[in-house]
């Protein structure tokens, strides 16, 4: 098979693939943290992740079991924490802080490999294994589904809460299976794009896409385009640039972010559609 | 009399020590409008969450359409304050109205068009499909309100709890709203659940007020209820009740007396007449 130029090296093609997964899945994701105002919970679950592959290196194991095993457990832990967003980011903050600190313990006792650590601040989207892709692909599926499954108390849920909950919507529930997905998706998310990355697949397309469009599918269709162009752009510049692939995905997606904000680009979208209205 | 949509009795609830009401029965009958009057904490969201199932019975049964309260909801629609809503706004009124639609069913809306006519339906009602394609957050109050109202009748409920809809609107867009209750009342059906502290948005419409005030409730009509003799006893000290051009003023007796020169000679003058 004849491959274009940035894909004709196994670990671009992996690169690539991994790529997309996360970012259909991250931008689904995304979109409802965007939406339910949980980007602090998104950053805090990607750290924790660093703390679980450090400490699963430590003890032999393999560092994506680690990894989930705390992501998992510091959603659930968010989850009993509670949903009042006056105290959240206390609680989100807290857990980090301290999943940090065992993060550093972690590294500290298995000095052996400090790389290890970097790769998983930073990511490491040119070393992807296949089986690591393989894990990639089949959560970020599995990622998709659930949330197609949960879709009308989810999106419920995230605009009117207090009015879900009366019709019989089961909210928290929702909230701690909202946490879990996430929490997931970070987990898949973290050896690909960096722990400390993570906002350009989880905030930027979606927060990008709200300001654009008050529609949700439009909305959700246009995260995905802009966290595909973001991951496959910043792949495909840095092999020719050689620069590191996750700085120009970092780059790509803030731009997006700065674009939605620009007064002129916001008035050629909506000017149609946005303007003020009488009583 | 229409049949009783909501049957409550002898109820007590509060999540606290102690009840925040105790010993209150009332019904409500289908296409009517009672409005539910009290004070900050006189437990009218408390009330709301009983009658939903959301906070357990200290004492009593409610009844609605024949069910447990939990198992009732499917039928009732609860329109919450405006200001608990966490989003910014970024959506358009339309997208927030179908959010409702078939909410608390698992998986996605397959069937489009049922749910764009149940939309347009519940946007037709309110007076809104000027307002489908407007973001929440360039709209009024009394705007984002209707649009509540609008996400609230999307499911076709046979009873609507509104907490405080009027609260922080001007008069105009209060109106507005207590019309459209009026409408939704009387064209099909709904009976309507309305909370408010100040009751003389809603005197000319509501058919009845349950009044909620030191732990109790009186419930009847307004002329029957808002007196100085039911308020007195049920505040536990002397209240004057004030009728103006059409308004309703409830007064502690001893602060209308002393603090107000003009209220006393209103009184003096409703007394001599």
């Amino acid at each position: 098979m004849i491959w274009p130029a940035p894909l004709d090296m196994a670990f671009m093609r992996h690169a690539f693939a991994a790529g997309t997964c996360i970012s259909i899945a991250g931008s689904v994701v995304g979109y409802f943290v965007v939406l339910r105002r949980q980007a602090f919970a998104a950053h805090a679950l990607s750290n924790v992740g660093f703390a679980g592959a450090a400490g699963a290196s430590l003890v032999g194991f393999d560092p994506m079991l680690g990894l989930f095993v705390f992501v998992l457990a510091a959603a659930l832990l968010m989850a009993v924490a509670g949903e009042d967003i006056g105290h959240r980011d206390i609680s989100v903050g807290m857990i980090l802080m301290f999943s940090l600190g065992l993060g550093v313990l972690f590294v500290n006792l298995y000095s052996a490999n400090a790389n290890a650590a970097i790769g998983i601040l930073f990511g490491s989207v040119l070393g992807i294994s296949t089986g690591q892709l393989e894990l990639t692909a089949g959560v970020s599926l599995l990622v998709v589904l659930l949330l197609a499954a949960m879709f009308r108390p989810l999106r419920f849920a995230s605009l009117n809460p207090a009015a879900a909950r009366a019709s019989g919507v089961p909210v928290s529930l929702i909230s701690t299976l909202f946490l879990l997905i996430l929490a997931a998706t970070a987990a898949i998310s973290v050896p690909v794009i960096g722990a400390l990355l993570s906002f350009a697949i989880f905030v930027g397309p979606a927060a990008a896409a709200q300001a654009w469009t008050g529609r949700l599918g439009t909305g959700i269709a246009l995260t995905i385009v802009l966290a595909l162009v973001e991951t496959w752009g910043g792949l495909w510049f840095s092999y020719y640039v050689n620069v590191p692939a996750t700085s120009c995905i970092a780059s790509l997606s803030f731009m997006f972010y700065a674009a939605s904000w620009l007064p002129a680009g916001r008035s050629w979208v909506l000017r149609r559609r946005n303007q003020p209205v009488g009583v | 009399m229409a049949e009783p949509v909501v049957i409550a009795s002898g109820i007590a609830a509060g999540k606290g020590r102690d009840a925040v009401f105790s010993g209150l029965s009332f019904q409500i009958e289908a296409a009517s409008f009672t409005a539910l009057v009290g004070a900050n904490g006189s437990g009218k969201t408390t009330l709301f969450e009983t009658l939903l199932g959301l906070t357990a019975l200290r004492q009593g049964s409610v009844d609605i359409l024949g069910c447990e309260p939990a198992a009732a909801r499917s039928e009732i629609a609860y329109v919450p304050q405006a200001d608990r809503l966490i989003h910014d706004g970024g959506f358009i009124g339309r997208e927030f109205v179908a959010a409702a639609y078939n909410g608390r069913r698992w998986g996605m809306t397959l069937r489009y068009r049922a749910a764009a006519r149940a939309v347009d339906r519940a946007l037709d009602l309110v007076d809104a499909r000027d307002l489908a394609h407007h973001k929440l957050a360039n709209l009024s109050g009394g705007q984002r309100q209707r649009l509540l109202v609008a996400q609230a009748l999307v499911n076709q409920p046979k009873l609507i709890f509104m907490d405080e809809p009027l609260a922080q609107l001007d008069p105009g867009a209060q109106e507005r709203i207590v019309a459209l209750a009026a409408r939704l009342r009387d064209t099909l059906g709904i009976a309507i659940l309305c909370s408010t502290h100040d009751i003389n948005p809603l005197v000319q419409t509501a058919d009845r007020v349950l009044y909620l005030a030191n732990g109790q409730g009186r419930v009847g009509p307004i002329e029957d209820v808002v007196t100085d003799e039911t308020l007195s006893a049920l505040y536990g000290v002397p209240m004057h009740v004030v009728r103006e051009h059409g308004q309703v003023f409830v007064i502690p007796a001893q602060t209308a007396h002393c603090a107000n020169p003009k209220i006393t000679s209103l009184i003096d003058r409703l007394q001599r007449a």
